[in-house]
């Protein structure tokens, strides 16, 4: 193990992560959405006790599933912000040339970035979640501890899982693209129709109970939406089959814990495959 | 005495799709020698750099570098080669010094030696300035330190002076100078002529993706058959005593083959006894001229 980080920060892909680091940090836009996103779990978490004035928390299941709402729209959208202009952004700036010239392979540049953006994800969700864990653990004496550190951490991992979707994603789009322009425009396009558009659809046919949505096709969807996996993870890792509401539906779909982690981690292998080969055959 | 060669280029084609860039390019560069890469604007000169570095691969022919045909996955070979990319902007987030212990660290380059640079490129003071707020020249002087930082045995310089005031070019030349001596090989495209002639061992001149003309300063003067100028008052007088030269002689000028220049001169001096002259050569921006028009004379 300690000779895993003696040479790690001699290591290209540690190298590129730590500058990616640096360069996200002075990103405007992502301390922005960070502190948005802290501000939206806590007033969620604490808005009750603000109204009655008296400390008034909701339950865990509820909780989890009224954050993990606000988590699917901001995740995506900072991972977005952050990956976007990865390599549409070093191409116009020439450096994309300069480090291919470098003795790096493609594979390295990926992971490198990747491991950046991802670190810079941990620590939004871990701002935007371990606060309001911490909080509650002070404030809110009926919480038990075990559970809601559990639940929490289930909750940041699962996040930075989603938030790594979407910055391969981000760095898809960026690889095709010739323009900073075009990509951040196709990406917030790809995110409204992932985030909202396929969930309104993916409720509406759960709601309408139809005949052919058969639970096999419920979670075929699922799987084909990394949004809707985060959710069902967060909902079933909660317990929250028994909540009201159309969200629920989502939780009885079914599959367990492992095998919803497991269809993240292959939306994450698959997309780091299809970034790789698109990086392979772009045109210097 | 004979150096290893650096660079080996040997019939080299590019396409684009449909479009040939380049049409057939072979040299030979060897360590301690610099090359001048001159072409009009889309001549192929880019590309023919990316091809030396493995960034793109050629449609036919062969490439090269310290006798290793070079593809991604040679990074010993990416390891010797430095490379400053046209138009090249850097990280508009990170200061002068970030950005440049980034490619050190990508070379293993120490920080030491990134300090060092930066007081030499005149740097220092602006270190920890976003690069953002980096004047043209200042991001050119920063890309050229990041080419050098690792000592490589080759260099490609594209279009390393754009931008840059008088003095800061002769100081790039000075450097480039300075490398050669201690044996590396660099290859610089450029369009300005005039600083590049003189700081060269020789041009490759390409248009229209072909090679116009290869070779020494003087070997292109000779080949060019462009006329040296001679000119001296005293000439008026003699003129009807300059034997074979008297048809060379128009506008108070003497225009003379650059292969008899030494016939003439000590055919003046000795016979004429006219030591007062000045001699005008042709210029490497008279020799780029006469063979792009050439080149357009071919094509109507
Ligand atoms: N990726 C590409 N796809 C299609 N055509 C290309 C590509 N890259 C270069 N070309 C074409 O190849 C030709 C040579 O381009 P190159 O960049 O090598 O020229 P250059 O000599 O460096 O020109 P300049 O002096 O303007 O920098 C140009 O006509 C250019 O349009
Ligand atoms: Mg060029």
């Amino acid at each position: 193990m300690a000779s895993i980080f003696a040479t790690m920060p001699y290591s290209p892909v540690w190298i590129i992560a730590s500058k990616e680091i640096k360069d996200g940090l002075r990103n405007r836009w992502v301390s922005f959405i960070t502190l948005i996103f802290m501000a939206l779990s806590l007033s969620v978490t604490f808005a009750g006790s603000a109204v009655s004035g008296a400390l008034v928390l909701p339950e865990l299941p509820v909780l989890i599933s009224s954050l993990s709402t606000i988590a699917v729209f901001i995740i995506p959208l900072t991972a977005i912000l952050i990956s976007y202009d990865s390599f549409v952004g070093e191409e116009e700036s020439g450096t994309l040339l300069l480090l291919l010239s470098y003795p790096l392979t493609r594979k390295q540049i990926i992971a490198g970035k990747l491991l950046g953006h991802s670190i810079m994800m941990a620590f939004t969700s871990l701002l935007g979640f371990g606060i309001t864990a911490l909080l509650l653990l002070i404030l809110g004496k009926d919480y038990p501890v075990g559970i809601t550190v559990c639940v929490f951490s289930q909750f940041i991992l699962s996040s930075i899982l989603l938030a790594m979707t979407f910055i391969l994603i981000g760095y898809v789009v960026s690889l095709r693209s010739t323009e900073k322009a075009r990509a951040i425009g196709l990406l917030l396009f790809v995110w409204f129709l992932f985030v909202l558009i396929y969930d309104l659809v993916l409720l509406a046919l759960l709601v309408a109970d139809l005949s052919f949505m058969t639970p096999e096709l419920i979670n075929v969807l699922i799987a084909f939406n990394p949004t809707d996996i985060y959710r069902a993870i967060n909902l079933v890792a909660v317990g929250a089959e028994d909540l009201q509401g159309t969200l629920s539906l989502i939780a009885q779909s079914g599959l367990g814990l492992s095998v919803l982690y497991g269809l993240l981690i292959v939306w994450i292998i698959g997309l780091s495959i299809l970034a790789l080969s698109v990086f392979k055959c772009k045109k210097l | 005495m004979t150096r290893s060669v650096v660079v080996k280029v040997t019939d080299v084609h590019k396409s684009y799709q449909d479009f040939v860039a380049l049409k057939g390019v072979s040299f030979e560069l060897h360590a301690g020698q610099t090359m001048a890469l001159l072409g009009h604007n889309g001549a192929g000169k880019s590309s023919l750099i990316k091809m030396i570095l493995g960034l793109i691969q050629p449609s036919l022919g062969e490439i090269q570098v310290y006798g290793n045909t070079l593809n991604a996955s040679q990074q010993h070979v990416q390891l010797d080669i430095g490379y400053l990319p046209e138009n090249v902007s850097f990280y508009e987030k990170l200061s002068g010094y970030e950005v440049l212990s980034y490619f050190a660290a990508l070379k293993g380059v120490n920080r030491e030696k990134v300090l060092q640079i930066l007081v030499e490129f005149g740097l220092a003071d602006a270190q920890h300035r976003l690069v953002k707020t980096y004047s043209k020249g200042m991001r050119q002087r920063l890309g050229f330190a990041q080419a050098i930082l690792s000592e490589p045995r080759l260099i490609l310089l594209d279009e390393p002076t754009v931008g840059l005031d008088p003095l800061a070019s002769e100081f790039m030349y000075r450097k480039i100078n300075e490398l050669k001596a201690k044996g590396c090989a660099v290859i610089i495209c450029t369009h300005e002529l005039s600083l590049v002639e003189g700081n060269v061992d020789f041009a490759l001149i390409v248009g229209q993706g072909k090679v116009l003309a290869q070779g020494s300063l003087n070997e292109l003067k000779q080949a060019s058959n462009l006329k040296i100028k001679i000119k001296s008052a005293a000439l008026e007088q003699h003129h009807q005593h300059l034997n074979g030269f008297q048809s060379c002689y128009f506008q108070g000028c003497l225009h003379v083959d650059y292969g008899i220049k030494a016939d003439v001169i000590r055919h003046i001096t000795q016979h004429l006894g006219i030591y007062d002259f000045s001699l005008a050569e042709p210029s490497l921006n008279d020799i780029y001229q006469y063979y792009i028009n050439q080149l357009e004379g071919q094509h109507g």
